[in-house]
């Protein structure tokens, strides 16, 4: 249990969560704009906790693929919102990682006691992406801009070549490898041996996993409906093994590729936000406590020339913070993997069972072990509701602390999310 | 009173060409009769491009000033109409009120119906209102009253005095600043419809009297709401007077201040400091 050597202090409750339905790229939010997302997101919150005009302690998100002119997308989305104006907000940005790592600094800054509520989440646009002009029309623009005779401006326009006119479009690939991240997760799944049947049984779950809980309602309270949207629109409830199965592969080549847009997730729009306060703040409003944020860490592996896959870096958090709260892998009810692809989410869970690689790699004397299947994204997660970047870590943070407070007092739940640039986000709540 | 229901929205280019072919020789009454619509849908990537004009946020809920966009082109049928007393060309909107009488949600079936009421007596000639009421599930939830000028023109025998001003405090911060530029009649013509040659160029504006194009009312309206988005209660009338004409392009002020549970507010020229806009923001 927890490090009593450790000065105590308070852990951050986890009120609620709300978000959009995801949506995939190009459909029903093709017109709307991060800001849109966000502020609609904070709203939702805002009625469903009875927020109008409250000023919180703070509101931290962001938003990975960005315009330059939201560099304060945060606090312009607050002043937009039904909060007090006089909310201070802040933008992070950790790509996959945003919305996790955004819980972890408000409930860091509730535990410090320095705030006492505050709203963490994030949004992602691959809809109205930013697009940029190339290096090289963006210096001629800039010395356009500078030039002070008509001479000058005449000299920069004559520089502009029809090529330079192609505009950048934000790709999702790494910028030191240029391998897109779905080439990057097929060489991790092709070393750790991840077929494609285990991928698919995993997507399917995690669609027929979600398909339930939105039937059973257990979304009412988590999703507000947003530009004509209820449900997610990448849910297929009638997915089957059978179905994916025809799907050819995207990532990976020859024989050994084995990643689909089936067992991969797809570009989405989106946007979430939790609620996060002390315990006192949540009572004086009579406003619920689901869960409480535990601890948290981040990795970051170097998958550039140090030989780690990508999207590994939470494996090598997790037995950081195991330890530090003397809790093994398996002392855990339920576990939510951000399901960036199948394989990210198999190839995570190998090699904590792997003795050799816990030894060499993680420097663990046994290996971390394996988890109970059953208690894994038990409502679905992002293969089934798409995955808008730095909105999927509140999406799995309200999800989870919904279902530990469905389970009952005293039940933990672990999160693990995988991020661009080689990096993990792992934490722990609990009820 | 008769209420004809029209299938369409009628075409707002051919309305101004019909109106200024038949400019001349208009008199008499107002027409009493009604023109009206049923189940009408809000078109997602309209009002997607309203808000993007108009500087609104995006969201499931219309703007207060969206319902305008639908019930304008019925307006402009009743007054381009031989039977309108009153010349098309030469009107000039000088008061625009909006009542929400509560939210309305952009996937909402609604039924509009306009009619022109009020020709009143004003000391530069004469003024009507072209009047609009917007109804879901059989429920009245949106109206507005648009209150045109038509400078030289008399209204009838025993009219009512004209009721065009709108008060509002001090508003001496200025809350933001906007450069409007040259192409905002344009752009905002392209998304209502609203292709009134004052405010699409210099030229057509100068065939009208102005010495520039001049930016939409209801526009300027819009980004107020949107300039206070989040601070609005969900039911309200929205009171404004348009003043001097903003010529385009141009640099404004916005100046807001608290009143009544609700907004004054005023949108002025940044350097001479004349009115273009002034308003009330009130819950309903």
């Amino acid at each position: 249990m927890a490090d009593t050597s450790k000065p105590a202090t308070r852990k951050a409750a986890i009120v609620g969560g709300n978000r959009i339905p995801f949506a995939r790229s190009n459909t029903a939010y093709a017109q709307a704009s991060n800001q849109d997302m966000l502020t609609a997101t904070l709203d939702g919150l805002v009625a469903r906790f009875g927020l109008q005009g409250a000023q919180l302690g703070e509101v931290v998100a962001g938003a990975v693929l960005k315009h330059s002119r939201d560099f304060n997308l945060t606090r312009e989305s607050v002043l937009g919102s039904r909060l007090s104006a006089t909310t201070p907000a802040y933008d992070v940005q950790q790509a996959c990682g945003t919305g996790l790592e955004a819980a972890i600094l408000v409930a860091n800054k509730i535990a410090l006691e320095q705030i006492e509520s505050g709203i963490a989440g994030g949004v992602d646009t691959t809809s109205d992406a930013p697009l940029a002009v190339g290096d090289d029309l963006r210096r001629v623009l800039i010395s356009l801009s500078n030039a002070k005779t008509l001479q000058d401006r005449l000299k920069a326009v004559a520089k502009i070549r029809p090529g330079q006119l192609v505009p950048e479009i934000p790709r999702n690939a790494e910028p030191r490898t240029g391998l897109a991240m779905g080439d990057h997760a097929a060489i991790t799944a092709e070393e750790w041996e991840i077929g494609r049947e285990e991928q698919d049984e995993l997507a399917v779950r995690s669609h027929q996993n979600m398909a339930a809980a939105y039937e059973r309602g257990y979304f009412d309270d988590l999703v507000t409906p947003f530009l004509g949207l209820a449900r997610d629109n990448n849910l297929r409830p009638d997915s089957s093994l059978e179905k994916l199965a025809k799907l050819k592969p995207v990532f990976g080549t020859g024989e050994g590729a084995t990643m689909t847009a089936g067992n991969s997730t797809p570009l989405t729009d989106g946007a979430s936000a939790v609620l996060l306060a002390s315990d006192e703040w949540a009572a004086e409003r009579g406003l619920p406590v689901l869960a409480h944020l535990v601890d948290a860490q981040t990795a970051a592996v170097d998958y550039v020339h140090g030989g780690e896959g990508l999207l590994m870096a939470p494996v090598y958090a997790m037995p950081v913070m195991l330890a530090r709260n003397g809790l093994s892998l398996q002392d855990f009810d339920f576990y939510e993997i951000h399901e960036a692809f199948a394989s990210t989410v198999l190839a995570t869970m190998k090699a904590w069972e792997d003795a050799a690689f816990c030894k060499d790699k993680l420097g663990l004397d046994a290996p971390l072990g394996s988890i109970d299947r059953s208690k894994l994204n038990v409502h679905g997660s992002s293969l089934a509701a798409g995955h808008p970047f730095a909105a999927t870590g509140g999406r799995i943070v309200a999800q989870l602390a919904k279902t530990l407070h469905e389970a009952g007092p005293g039940k933990r739940g672990l999160i693990s999310i995988c991020a661009a640039g080689g990096q993990g986000v792992v934490a722990i709540l609990e009820s | 009173m008769a209420v004809t229901v029209l299938d369409e929205a009628p075409n707002l280019r051919a309305l101004y060409a019909k109106a200024a072919v038949t400019a001349w020789g208009r008199g008499g009454d107002l027409p009493t009769d009604r023109l009206a619509r049923k189940g009408v849908a809000v078109d997602p990537a309209h009002l997607a491009a309203y808000t993007r004009v108009c500087r609104l946020p995006l969201d499931d809920v219309l703007p207060a000033t969206y319902p305008h966009m639908l019930a304008f082109p019925l307006q402009m049928a009743l007054m381009s109409d031989r039977s309108f007393p009153l010349a098309l060309p030469g009107l000039v909107h000088v008061r625009n009120r909006i009542d929400v009488v509560r939210p309305i949600g952009a996937g909402e079936p609604l039924d509009l119906e306009v009619w022109a009421e009020r020709f009143a007596a004003h000391r530069s000639g004469a003024t009507v209102d072209l009047c609009a009421t917007v109804s879901a599930g059989g429920q009245e939830v949106w109206r507005s009253r648009s209150t045109y000028l038509a400078r030289g023109a008399t209204a009838p025998e025993g009219a009512p005095a004209a009721d065009v001003e709108v008060s509002v405090g001090a508003l001496d911060r200025v809350a933001a600043t906007w450069r409007v530029p040259a192409d905002a009649g344009r752009r905002y013509a392209k998304v209502s419809g609203d292709v009134n040659p004052i405010h699409l160029s210099g030229l057509t504006a100068k065939a009208f009297g102005f010495k520039r194009a001049i930016a939409h009312g209801m526009w300027v309206k819009a980004r107020v709401l949107g300039a206070l988005a989040g601070r609005l209660p969900d039911a309200l009338s929205v009171d404004v007077a348009f003043r001097k004409p903003l010529f385009l392009p141009s640099t404004v002020t916005l100046s807001t201040a608290q009143a009544d549970g609700g907004w004054d507010a005023a949108v002025r020229n940044a350097s001479s400091g004349s009115e273009h806009v002034v308003g009330t923001i009130r819950p309903l």
